[in-house]
């Protein structure tokens, strides 16, 4: 009784989580780029050691000659896919965000998985249509399976629950492009500060190229969007991180030079990797993918069938078990047998007349 | 049929839901003083006191309001008889503590000992209270019964006002007719006059009856009702710091071509939902200052979150 008196506590600013280290996206989707790509690197070793093992399985001595992927084509291949978004989600007149969130997806999801696991072309379909949901943009199944060409509902569907559990379920994400509205909003507090919509467009464009890069994985969404904005409008950017950010860094917080230097960081990522790369170069992959896709998930291989095999083997077990024991229920007089006679109690409770007996 | 239960009052209570259908079955087993419950396994002393006619159907819900009456005779303190409105309603917390103990059987003992002491220490309060409640109740009744012959009046009034409207407008009608007899007056010039004068009756008459609304009785009634002054209530804090100190968002609002198409319409269909441009605008700007200064991860500190995530 007495706990619901205390007052209200207040709290210290300096005490307080700020609202984006409580994010999932801060907790477990931010990297180092040293991490990022040993993330890869392993992810890479233990898949291709687990193919070779079922391609052995197969066949033996089938993976000798097979050239498996490196950690950099998956890379590669993945960055196609997530270029590919755009024209989709345009098909469909999906909003920035949708877009913006599929991209999210697809890159967090191989960060769990290996392209040569799923291919990249259906998860890329799935992270769109999970993204519409998550989104609050939503589109039927069908219309959706639709507006692709060659593609059925159960296409999308089969992976959807792989995809979000390979998120984790985090499908909130905080994006540079709002950021990037949010600061040319508050630009307008400057003196003299107004930009055009022309300049917000230009930095909105090299926001678009970031996502084809790793730096949201790296960098918070202010970071990319002060970049961008940095790109199209270097004077007015230097005036408002002034405004924002303080010359003395600590530990946890960078000072305005820090700031610049990191703003510069992914400038130059972007200038690098900004493009989607050119479908020659990742044909190569794709045609080498073929060869060496985990047999367990191609329809078809021999291994895919044993592994059919193996659970209709088991839910065929499962099924005589079930029918097992129903039968045995059923055997006999489905009444049971006969009750033992009860004994007669103190109060005779059949006796329901009035008379005093 | 109204059956008898035992599970709520003085005399002992039958844990198995003991339910007998008329007096007389219950004078039958108890008219010799207290006996074993007839229920097998049960065989608690019961007493003829112990019945009371069954008004629910859920026994549950006939001793809840047993308990609930007897505990409200004996915890009867008002908002006036505290300093505050929080140890008003930590007494009132205390008294429901005791009422769901009772209700559920927990912990009777030192239930009854706490009923006890409060009534040891709060005697004269407890009967003044009852006694402010019987006048309370009083003069409820007393001012239902006021109203009452209020609108018994006002019925009357108004049968007798028709009435004599009624005896009037024959009246009327055979003075036309009369002076149609006898005068040599135009007809419609003797008509009009004479509607004219009944028309001056009427409308002296509604003036004269003052028609009291009860309306200023609901209002002097709820005059009497103080004002208790209430601190506002804080829903919820946490330990999160939203950037507040990092922007303020500009008066007047922003030259946004963004957000163009919401603010120009006009019928308000896009804000429909409670959709707020200022909170889309707030959002973003915060999206915006969020964790600028934040150091990108270096090696060390990343390991540790690969080899634990989540």
């Amino acid at each position: 009784m007495n706990s619901a008196a205390t007052p209200v506590p207040s709290h210290d600013i300096s005490t307080k989580i700020p609202l984006y280290e409580a994010s999932t996206q801060f907790k477990h989707w931010r990297h180092s780029p040293e991490g990022l790509s040993r993330v890869r690197q392993s992810q890479n070793e233990v898949a291709v050691a687990a193919i070779r093992n079922n391609l052995e399985a197969n066949e033996p001595g089938s993976s000798a000659d097979v050239a498996f992927l490196t950690a950099d084509e998956e890379v590669l291949l993945v960055r196609l896919y997530i270029a590919k978004i755009t024209p989709l989600c345009a098909n469909f007149r999906f909003p920035e965000e949708v877009e913006a969130t599929a991209m999210t997806y697809l890159k967090r999801f191989y960060l769990k998985n290996t392209v040569m696991d799923w291919h990249p072309k259906n998860v890329m379909l799935t992270a769109v249509f999970l993204a519409a949901k998550t989104t609050n943009n939503l589109i039927s199944l069908e219309v959706y399976a639709k507006g692709i060409p060659g593609t059925m509902p159960h296409n999308v569907l089969d992976l959807e629950f792989l995809v979000a559990q390979s998120l984790g379920f985090e499908f909130a994400v905080w994006h540079a492009h709002r950021a990037l509205w949010g600061i040319w909003l508050d630009l307008q507090n400057l003196p003299g500060g107004t930009l055009d919509s022309a300049a917000y467009d230009a930095a909105m464009s090299e926001i678009r190229a970031s996502r084809l890069t790793d730096v949201e994985l790296i960098y918070t969404p202010s970071q990319i969007a002060l970049a961008c904005l940095s790109l199209v409008s270097p004077a007015l950017s230097q005036q408002w991180a002034a405004s924002k950010l303080t010359p003395n860094g600590s530990e946890t917080s960078l000072s305005l030079a820090a700031v610049q230097g990191v703003i510069g960081d992914i400038q130059k990522i972007i200038k690098a990797n900004g493009a989607p790369p050119s479908v020659e170069a990742v044909r190569d992959v794709d045609r080498r993918l073929r060869l060496c896709q985990n047999p367990e998930k191609i329809v078809g291989s021999k291994l895919y069938l044993a592994k059919q095999a193996e659970a209709e083997r088991k839910a065929e077990e499962k099924r005589n078990k079930k029918a097992e024991s129903v039968r045995k229920t059923m055997e006999g007089d489905p009444f049971g047998s006969t009750l033992p006679p009860s004994k007669p109690g103190l109060v005779d409770y059949d006796d329901d007349d009035d008379d005093e007996d | 049929m109204q059956a008898w239960v035992t599970d709520v009052g003085a005399g002992g209570t039958c844990d198995l839901g003991l339910s007998l259908a008329c007096e007389s079955c219950i004078d039958r087993l108890f008219t010799l003083g207290p006996a074993g419950c007839p229920i097998p396994g049960c065989g608690k002393n019961l007493r003829k006191l112990a019945f009371t006619p069954q008004t629910f159907e859920d026994l549950g819900v006939e001793k809840e309001v047993a308990v609930r009456r007897r505990i409200a005779r004996e915890f009867n303190k008002r908002r006036e008889e505290f300093r505050d409105l929080r140890s008003y309603n930590d007494y009132l917390e205390e008294v429901e503590d005791i009422t769901f103990n009772l209700i559920n059987d927990i912990d009777l003992p030192n239930t009854e000992a706490r009923i006890q002491r409060n009534r040891a220490e709060n005697t004269a309060s407890i009967e003044l209270n009852n006694q402010r409640e019987e006048l309370y109740a009083q003069s409820l009744k007393e001012q239902e019964d006021a109203d009452r012959r209020e609108r018994e009046h006002r019925a009357d009034e108004l049968r007798r006002e028709e009435e004599t409207e009624r005896a009037e407008r024959e009246k009327g009608k055979r003075e036309i007719i009369d002076k149609l007899e006898t005068s040599h007056k135009d007809a419609f010039k003797v008509v009009a006059k004479s509607r004219a004068s009944a028309l001056k009756r009427a409308s002296a008459r509604t003036t004269s009856t003052q028609t009291q609304s009860n309306a200023k009785l609901l209002r002097s009634r709820a005059a009497q009702s103080t004002i208790v002054p209430d601190v506002p209530h804080v829903p919820f804090t946490d330990n999160y710091s939203a950037y507040e100190d990092k922007f303020s968002l500009k008066v007047g609002g922003y030259s946004d071509f963004m957000s163009e198409a919401v603010r120009k319409d006009r019928e308000g269909i896009m804000r429909g939902g409670g959709y707020k441009v200022e909170e889309a605008w707030e959002r973003a700007i915060r999206c915006g200052v969020a964790s600028l200064d934040l150091p990108p991860l270096s090696e060390s500190i990343d390991v540790d979150i690969l080899m634990n995530p989540a």
